[in-house]
């Protein structure tokens, strides 16, 4: 069945739709990952989007449960050259296009994600629209402007006693269960939805944790988080992961602009001295370097290509954080050191 | 970037051998050109002439020398050394930096090795080590034994698991390894190995059936490392690397496997201390999760060439930077310009690498396994796997790639699936078209199911076609991969009006960029391949511009040689002010750098992505002339298609030449003489002409290429046999009988022509007598070889040939010379195998003036002799396949050459020997040979034992020297089964060489076969030319001290 990617300048794709049958909204990003695929889609970072995979062979293996880096599929839709399961249903047999359709996800293959991809890098990110008629839509909504994290966020507190003495306050804004799971190697974690009732907190901890998350890190629905964060840095270690990194500078005084393409991948290069970090990344907006002067926060380690902050510390406080995502899942492990960062700040 | 390397010497890798080609000589550019971009003065060790990287474009100072410690301690005088750069040398250039490390010679000289230092080098080399240093590092590994002569049956009994892998001593391209499958098989191979050896025999546990997957990591001075891309083994583990389908990225690895084996490499180069380029490679069992290390690399190798190529990333240049103290977050990454060397290629396409076997030219066992026995490789790139595959299958240019299939029977399909061999991804087709189940090829083959299901979708779209229209699906065809000549092949319509149908109806491929970041950044490089996809990325400039094609994968009788001509012809079109578009399938070449040309289109070498890129760009004109026959043979199409579109020699013209008949009639009507010939349709007509000459003769059935099908018969009975067997083969078309001068000597003319003149560019001579396939002669160039009449009537037949056959920059011309009778035995109206040696031997940039004459520039030099003598010897892949036998013949069998120099012609034959073995000391000699060449085997051995040299020789030949008075030891032959028997002698005493020259009745065959492989087996220089020998051994008696000199000292 013919299906069509809508974008808002006006440009139409057609391709063979797969996975769910209905229409959906978003913003049209790209990866460059040419592995992970399962991790990539379930990434809650990515709420509100439709991603392209620039390598055009994807689902070429099973789909497994233990690959998820959430509950279910968080992309709002996907754009293909050549997803095997719909094409011949070989290895991962029906499995991945049943998965879309169970996950309510909308996906066409067969498009040339090399243009599209090319049209991103040259004029930014764009709204776009899948659709099983070839007619476009009366607007194209900024799925950025949404309240996501409300979306990917746990509804209720959960203690996950990893058997870690030191205490930690995560602050789930979409995060990956990765990132739980290397965090909790360190510590006990009481993960808590973003828009806790941070004042009702009883149980002690040691620091606090912001994961990944989708969209805007200055939309509003995050000020009274913004705020918490702002009074805990001088009380204890305060520590955060790509939006967490950016809701620590913004706390501080600093700002996040929207960037224009992003960076989605795991061949990002990231350089803090003479040492080199290859990582995984998935953000589309990045902190204002100029506007942490006065913050308290230097900046420790910049993408090597376009000079985007990636590492940031305070100076004098226990408050560091990083944009790309050292806990990997995809992409490597190169820069696992930041859990050990981690550990020595807790004194584990 | 280290301020104290002013001055570098850079080891090339020799002749071309299989499992150590032309990579090396893309590798070692790159590293020279990175080096001169920093001002560093390199100097150049290598003695294969056929090498761009041995061209004054490249490097400062240029030594055409054998590869050895000698020559290493005279450049160090002759030079300001202050580094060395192995690395990009291959095995030899590790071994050689090893050795003269050993020797002292580096740090006495105070040399500093640039790269991974010795040590590193050696534990990556030396398996014990390396073994050892992996179960430190908590690395998994497989179980292995080292097998001492003294005590291997105490070793043996501690063996519990078999399969086994036998290798000895350092490996190249897995030379050596056998597998192993019981204890009895192992002792009997170790009884027989330790009777003629003392080195080591290293076991290991055997991996066979586990994944093969590779990484090619790079490492900087501040210990950044990271990955420059994955690759895919198709056959499972027990197939050699070199003889394996492979695919980059890998498509079945999840992120789990992908991001482990990733880590475990940077874990090993961490601890090796690599700096700069190295190869992993792993075995990996999905179904435990469990990985084995294999083997590591520390060097560029032929996995980083390709690597490179499907990457993007310059992994030889990036290297080189490093060695020169830079780390990769300051290099600039040379694709996009843009970005920086720190990252990790991403890819948005697929490629396939597929080997090119000799099989269509050896009579050897087709099976492959964990022994390189490939010549070559093709590349394919698509946007699908699919496309991939059918792209690379289509360069291999093999007759099997147009129906895909070999029509086995299912039991015979299935049988070739299970065992590894070059058909086997043919038989997989025949499989799924004999409906065998997915599963079940998968499980025989070893091929994971997911390439299985994408050939299925191939082999589907295959039988959708029938015959006698053009399939309504054409655009999904050609979305598979699927050749028009294979649609041809199905539907019976002709390849050039399919490719009209296609250019009309706008089915024609996009181009996309190579450009390491999978478009993420702006890149500047014109990297180019083409796909059926939707939108193209690259600009077609209105520039005056001339495409170039290369040869495609290297194979016997077209290799390397043809890369040097299309480089050197893309540079002299850049200059000429054209825009210059090359076009190849070979990774491993120099011609495929995206730095050469203006453009790269990295395409099999056919009509159909010929025609696409002609009708997309509307050049000039195409250069075909440094394709080899693959050229030759498409010219007619291409002018079938387009009009006037081949530069140079016009199709037509192309045509009359390679047509024997017609040839044959054009030299009759020029009053220049040939050997007398008939041809033949079927055997009465061969009966009936064959009178007309008297035996030997020399059969060859018509459009050949490397002598294919070619034989010199001394026998009438072995003559109707043969000829028979050729009607069988490929009835209808007609065999070629022609008289075989013998005792004639052959002669390679190469020559230039412009629309008025002709101007010889060299004459070399062959030293064996004419019938040796040109390429495997060894060849002098030198002064007064040829009396000056004699070149004057060489000069008037060249030019009668450029007249009458229109003929139009470059070309080679083969005469025998008999009786002062000059005979035409060949003209090829293209570049040649030897032009690269010509070029070096006389300092002149022959391809320049034959492109400029093409031009239309006329060309302002003469011929000249050179000053010097060169001599091109050939190299042979003897080794690998032990089935085969080792007599010289019209049919080509080396690999490669090499180029000795010398004042005098004594000098330059001197170091021939130095070419064939290391360390080579004249005790004594077996001489076994024919009746023919008794006369000149007793000069041979005179002169040996005047000089205290000990000769061996067989019953027959031993009494010819008695009656002439010659003191030899006589040996018997294996078929006399007296003692002492020759194999005996040649396992026991140290025989420093055999000359042995073959006799044509049947047990004599089979005897001197078994006496050349035993030979060959101890690594015994092993001579069958008579002519040669007496050269070979005149050089070493007299040998005074020889001198190595920089190339320009010879001119």
């Amino acid at each position: 069945m013919k299906k069509y990617l809508l974008l808002e300048d006006g440009t139409a794709y057609e391709g063979e739709g797969y996975g769910y049958e209905g229409d959906i909204h978003g913003e049209l990003v790209f990866t460059t990952s040419m592995s992970g695929y399962l991790e990539t889609i379930t990434d809650p970072s990515y709420a509100g989007q439709i991603l392209i995979f620039a390598f055009p062979e994807i689902a070429n293996y099973s789909v497994s449960m233990e690959h998820m880096e959430s509950d279910r599929v968080q992309v709002s839709g996907l754009i293909t050259k050549d997803a095997h399961a719909i094409l011949s249903g070989g290895n991962s047999g029906s499995g991945f296009n049943e998965f879309l359709k169970a996950n309510r996800i909308p996906a066409i293959d067969g498009i040339d994600t090399r243009e599209l991809v090319e049209k991103i890098r040259k004029n930014g990110t764009i709204r776009a629209y899948i659709s099983s008629k070839n007619e476009f839509p009366g607007s194209f909504p900024d799925t950025m402007k949404l309240d996501l994290v409300s979306q990917v966020s746990r509804k209720q507190y959960q203690y996950y006693n990893s058997g870690r003495k030191k205490q930690v306050l995560f602050i789930d804004v979409g995060t990956k269960n990765s990132l739980i799971k290397r965090l909790s190697e360190t510590a006990s974690l009481h993960i808590v939805p973003y828009n806790f009732d941070f004042d009702s907190i009883k149980f002690h901890y040691d620091a606090i944790f912001i994961p990944n998350g989708p969209g805007d890190p200055d939309h509003k629905s995050l000020a009274p988080l913004r705020e918490f964060i702002r009074e805990k840095t001088s009380e204890m270690p305060v520590m955060g992961v790509c939006l967490g990194n950016q809701l620590i500078a913004l706390s501080l005084g600093g700002k996040t602009e929207k960037m224009k393409y992003g960076h989605r991948g795991v061949n990002h290069a990231v350089f803090s001295g003479n040492r080199v970090y290859i990582t995984s990344h998935n953000h589309g907006y990045a902190i204002n370097e100029a506007s942490l002067s006065g913050t308290g926060l230097e900046v420790t380690g910049k993408d090597i290509n376009d000079g985007t902050v990636e590492m940031i510390n305070h100076r004098e406080l226990p408050v560091f954080s990083v944009q790309f995502h050292p806990e990997a899942y995809p992409g490597p492990y190169d820069s696992s050191w930041f859990f050990d960062e981690v550990k020595k700040t807790l004194g584990e | 970037m280290n301020a104290d390397i002013k001055c570098t010497l850079v080891i090339g890798s020799g002749p071309i051998v299989i499992g150590q080609a032309a990579e090396f000589d893309y590798s070692g550019s790159q590293a020279c050109l990175a080096l001169k971009e920093e001002g560093v003065r390199t100097v150049l060790l290598n003695s294969n002439p056929a090498t761009i990287q041995t061209d004054r474009d490249i490097a400062d100072r240029i030594y055409i020398e054998p590869v050895d410690p000698e020559s290493v301690i005279e450049i160090i005088k002759k030079e300001k050394i202050d580094s060395i750069l192995p690395s990009t040398g291959g095995q030899v250039g590790l071994n050689l930096v090893i050795l003269l490390d050993k020797l002292g010679i580096l740090q006495s000289n105070n040399i500093k090795v640039l790269g991974t230092p010795v040590k590193s080098i050696e534990t990556a080399e030396d398996r014990k080590i390396f073994f050892n240093l992996m179960r430190q590092i908590g690395e998994p590994i497989i179980d292995s034994y080292t097998l001492v002569k003294e005590n291997y049956r105490n070793t043996i009994d501690t063996i519990k698991k078999y399969p086994l892998i036998l290798r000895t001593g350092f490996s190249l391209g897995g030379s050596g390894g056998v597998i192993i499958e019981n204890r009895d098989e192992l002792i009997s191979y170790c009884d027989d190995y330790f009777s003629v050896r003392d080195d080591n025999i290293e076991l290991d546990e055997s991996l066979l059936g586990l994944k093969e997957i590779e990484y090619e990591m790079m490492r900087d001075n501040a210990g950044n490392c990271i990955s420059i891309c994955n690759m895919e083994n198709l056959d499972p583990m027990g197939v050699h690397t070199g003889e394996s389908i492979v695919t980059t990225p890998s498509l079945t690895l999840s992120n789990d496997d992908y991001q482990k084996l990733r880590t475990s490499a940077i874990h090993i180069v961490n601890e090796i201390g690599v700096i700069g380029s190295c190869n992993i490679q792993f075995a990996l069992n999905q179904n435990t999760n469990e990985y084995y290390v294999v083997e590591v690399n520390p060097r560029t190798s032929r996995s980083s060439a390709l690597a490179s190529k499907a990457s993007g990333y310059p992994i030889a240049r990036i290297s080189t930077k490093i060695a020169m103290g830079y780390n990769i977050n300051e290099i600039k990454n040379p694709v996009t310009r843009n970005t920086y060397a720190a990252f990790e290629p991403s890819m948005d396409y697929i490629t396939v690498k597929i080997p090119r076997w000799p099989f269509d030219k050896f009579s050897v066992k087709r099976e492959i396994g964990i022994e390189m026995k490939s010549i070559g490789e093709a590349m394919g790139i698509g946007r699908t796997f699919e496309e991939a595959l059918m792209k690379s299958i289509s360069s291999l240019d093999i007759k099997q790639a147009v129906p895909m299939r070999i029509f086995t029977s299912p039991e015979k399909s299935r049988e070739l699936m299970n065992v590894p061999n070059d058909q086997r991804i043919f038989a997989i087709f025949d499989a799924l078209f004999q409906g065998i189940p997915v599963k079940e090829i998968s499980e025989l083959s070893g091929y994971d199911q997911f390439f299985i299901y994408k050939m299925k979708n191939i082999a589907d779209g295959m039988a959708s076609i029938r015959p006698g229209k053009i399939p309504e699906n054409m655009p999904y065809l050609k979305s598979l991969g699927i050749s028009d000549e294979t649609i041809s092949y199905y539907s019976k319509i002709s390849v050039p009006e399919l490719i009209k149908y296609r250019l009309k109806n706008s089915i024609i491929p996009v181009y996309k960029k190579i450009d390491t970041c999978s478009a993420e950044f702006d890149s500047d490089t014109s990297y180019l391949y083409s796909c059926y996809d939707k939108y193209s990325d690259d600009k077609i400039t209105e520039k005056k511009k001339v495409i170039v094609i290369g040869s495609g994968p290297n194979r016997i009788s077209q290799g390397v040689e043809f890369d040097y001509g299309a480089v050197k012809s893309i540079l002299s079109l850049k200059k000429a002010g054209y825009e210059a578009i090359m076009v190849n399938s070979n990774p491993e070449t120099v011609s495929t750098d995206f730095d050469i040309s203006d453009k790269l289109y990295f395409e099999p070498i056919t009509l159909e992505h010929i025609s696409n890129i002609i009708a997309l760009e509307n050049p000039m004109g195409i250069i075909i002339q440094f394709s080899g026959q693959t050229g030759q043979n498409m010219a007619d199409g291409l002018s079938k298609i387009f009009k006037s579109i081949v530069l140079g020699t016009k199709p037509e013209d192309i045509f009359r030449i390679e047509e024997r008949t017609k040839f044959s009639a054009a030299l009759k009507n020029l009053g220049i003489k040939q050997p007398d010939f008939i041809e033949a349709s079927n055997m009465n007509e061969l009966e009936e002409k064959i009178k007309n000459i008297s035996l030997p003769v020399i059969i060859r059935s018509s459009f050949i290429i490397g002598g294919r099908a070619m034989d010199i018969i001394y026998d009438y009975g072995i003559l109707q046999e043969r000829v028979h067997e050729l009607f069988l083969e490929s009835p209808g078309s007609p065999v070629l009988v022609s008289k075989y001068l013998q005792n004639a000597t052959e002669i390679d003319v190469d020559f230039i022509s412009s629309k008025t003149q002709s101007v010889i560019a060299g004459i070399s001579v062959h030293i064996e007598e004419a019938g040796t396939h040109s390429g495997d002669a060894t060849m002098v160039l030198g002064p007064d070889l040829l009396d000056k009449g004699t070149v004057e009537k060489i000069g008037a037949i060249v030019e009668k040939m450029r007249v009458n056959f229109n003929l139009l920059g470059l070309s080679n011309l083969q005469l025998a010379i008999k009786d002062g009778e000059i005979y035409v035995i060949e003209l090829n109206a293209r570049s040649s195998r030897s032009i690269p040696f010509v070029a070096k031997a006389t300092g002149i940039n022959w391809v320049d003036y034959g492109i400029n004459a093409i031009l239309g520039t006329e060309p302002d030099i003469k011929y000249k002799e050179p000053e010097s003598y060169f001599i091109k010897v050939p190299v042979f892949p003897f080794k690998r396949f032990r089935d085969m036998d080792v007599i010289l013949g019209p049919e080509m069998k080396s690999t490669g050459e090499a180029m000795c120099c010398g004042k005098t012609f004594n000098e330059a034959m001197s170091k021939v020997i130095r070419i064939m073995k290391r360390n080579f000391h004249l005790k004594s000699v077996i001489i076994t040979v024919n009746d023919r060449d008794k006369e000149s085997a007793i000069k041979i051995a005179r002169k040996l034992t005047d000089s205290g040299i000990k000769v061996y020789a067989t019953p027959g030949t031993y009494s010819s020297f008695k009656s002439a008075g010659i003191d030899s030891t006589v040996v018997y032959r294996v078929k006399d089964l007296r003692l002492p028997g020759i194999s005996e002698v040649i396992r026991n005493e140290d025989i420093s060489m055999i000359i042995n020259t073959p006799s044509e009745s049947y047990g004599s065959i089979r005897d001197g076969f078994s006496i050349r492989n035993l030979g060959i087996k101890k690594d015994i220089p092993l001579i069958t030319n008579i002519k040669f020998a007496g050269e070979l051994i005149d050089s070493i008696i007299s040998s005074k001290k020889t001198g190595i000199r920089e190339l320009q000292e010879y001119y």
